[in-house]
């Protein structure tokens, strides 16, 4: 029927053929994102309330850990993670003990949709590694937004709690972080908008993820500025859609005062 | 009853307490008063070892609070406190404020704690207010939540730190009555207050606290007719220009005008 499209809409005809390895991409794009926000909340949560609360040693720590991640380039996270079970098991093996079969590790499955088949490699020692980087990362920032809401909440609730019998972690607990959670979410908005665009790195150590897939359109299609236009594009969906989400949950769990 | 013997405390250099000493009978009222920053919040936050003395002991029933051994936590849960700036938990609305301890302390079930905080604000006359947020009540509505809150653990004894001194003037009334009202029932108190009309109706004794140190002590009818020493008559001269009848204020602008 069309015999002669128009060079843009015949691109984009082009780039989405490889639907397939796009939602590929995506999917393993998503589980880097939803995993390393996840392990950075709990990890971030925990490193914040030593940091306020551990007493002079553990708060060191936390403080120690958060100023590294925070001062040294992701890239060199990733490839200090990607490279040290291999640097172990050289050292293992050189003392005669069996090394570490990081390559063993690969969960993969077939998804089938339409006509294409599309493996997916659920996990495997890359996906790993990007997921730790990214979350030991995160979890830095999110520390100190969440450290931030809970200096926020003041030393008088904690006061009032105690006196009312309660221990400091009950106190901690039950009155001090449903506050600071509450007020946190504006600032934790912006570690999730962040955290999407810094999935990409993984592709240095070869896991396939949307900008992987990307790639290999590009040099499947030769159209460039098409895929990574396109690729932009679903980054910027996912953003929106995220922070639109929080704003949805900040105001639907806002209480007067908090 | 309640018993503090050579209280000591200080933050880094600053001495705050040198050796506060007294007691507080069952079903007393006692009214602490001195200038700001004589220690009088210091001295209740000890009394709660939400502030550990540096020096001295806290005795409630004759039990060593202090003692190696005691759980704090325990013995907070005895001593109730009613707070300058409210202190409410801003997440909880009136009626959660009130049964928060009974549940998460006193491990009730959550229909039983709320039955009894819904009585304590009764008792406060905050009932209708039980759904409200403390971001949606006037100060003088917050301030009586908290006591409700004081009251729910039915602590031995209840520290009040100028309970009104926050407050906008005309909201001061409804705290003070609220206050009395419990007094009256036989509740053991001691109160940090300015509020010298409060301290005439209930208190049994006063105690003027300066510098960290009780200069003078004695019931009411002493401070007011024959303090002794000069400073309690200079503070109590300022208060009186501050809260009393002006009868200063008058006096001295019609020096002014006469010069
Ligand atoms: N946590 C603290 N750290 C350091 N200094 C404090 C602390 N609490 C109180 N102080 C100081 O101790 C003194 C007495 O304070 P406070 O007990 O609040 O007095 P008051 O309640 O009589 O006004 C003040 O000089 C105050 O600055
Ligand atoms: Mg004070």
């Amino acid at each position: 029927m069309f015999q002669v499209l128009p060079q843009p809409i015949e691109d984009i005809l082009r780039v989405l053929e490889y639907w397939d390895h796009i939602l590929a991409g995506f999917l393993t794009t998503m589980e880097l994102y939803g995993g390393a926000l996840v392990m950075g909340f709990f990890l971030g949560l925990l490193l914040a309330l030593l940091r306020q609360y551990g007493g002079i040693i553990l708060s060191r720590i936390a403080t120690g850990y958060i100023e590294i991640i925070r001062g040294t380039p992701l890239l060199a996270q990733l490839f200090f993670i990607y490279f040290l079970p291999y640097s172990m098991n050289s050292i293992l093996e050189a003392q005669g003990l069996s090394p570490i079969p990081i390559g063993k590790w690969n969960i993969q499955t077939d998804i089938i949709i339409l006509d294409r088949i599309i493996t997916y490699t659920i996990f495997d020692h890359r996906m790993l590694v990007g997921l730790l980087t990214l979350g030991l990362n995160s979890a830095a920032y999110q520390a100190e937004y969440i450290r931030g809401a809970i200096k926020s909440v003041g030393t008088g609730q904690l006061l009032a709690a105690q006196s009312l019998g309660m221990s400091r972690l009950a106190a901690i607990r039950h009155v001090v972080l449903p506050q600071a959670l509450r007020r946190v979410i504006p600032a934790w908005s912006n570690e999730a908008a962040y955290l999407p665009k810094y999935t990409v790195v993984v592709f240095f150590i070869g896991v396939v993820d949307l900008f992987g897939e990307a790639h290999f359109i590009v040099a499947n299609t030769f159209r460039t500025l098409t895929t990574y236009v396109f690729i932009a594009l679903i980054f910027l969906a996912l953003i929106t859609i995220v922070s639109k989400a929080l704003d949805f949950i900040h105001k639907r769990t806002s209480i007067p005062g908090v | 009853m309640i018993r503090i013997v050579d209280g000591w405390k200080s933050y880094g250099d600053l001495q705050v307490l040198k050796g506060v000493s007294f007691e507080v009978g069952e079903q007393e009222v006692k009214v602490i008063f001195g200038p700001s920053g004589s220690g009088k919040s210091t001295l209740l936050r000890c009394i709660n070892m939400l502030d550990p003395l540096d020096k001295g002991e806290v005795y409630l029933h004759e039990q060593n609070l202090i003692a190696p051994g005691v759980n704090p936590n325990m013995m907070r849960a005895r001593i109730g406190m009613v707070f300058q700036h409210f202190n409410l938990f801003a997440h909880l609305k009136a009626i959660d404020n009130v049964s928060i301890g009974l549940r998460r302390v006193k491990k009730l079930p959550k229909e039983e704690a709320r039955a009894k905080a819904l009585e304590m604000l009764g008792r406060v006359k905050m009932a209708k207010w039980a759904d409200h947020y403390p971001a949606q009540l006037s100060g003088g509505q917050q301030q009586r939540v908290g006591i409700a809150r004081a009251l729910s653990m039915k602590p031995d004894v209840i520290l009040f730190d100028e309970p009104t001194s926050a407050l906008d003037p005309e909201l001061i009334g409804e705290v003070l009555q609220v206050m009395l009202d419990i007094a009256k029932s036989g509740t053991t108190m001691i109160v940090v207050t300015h509020e010298m009309g409060f301290a005439k109706a209930v208190a049994s004794e006063m105690l003027f606290l300066d510098n960290g140190i009780i200069v003078e002590r004695g019931t009411p009818q002493h401070f007011f007719v024959s303090p002794k020493s000069e400073r309690v008559k200079h503070f109590l001269k300022q208060l009186d220009i501050l809260y009393g009848s002006h009868k200063e204020l008058l006096k001295r602008s019609n020096e002014e005008e006469s010069k």
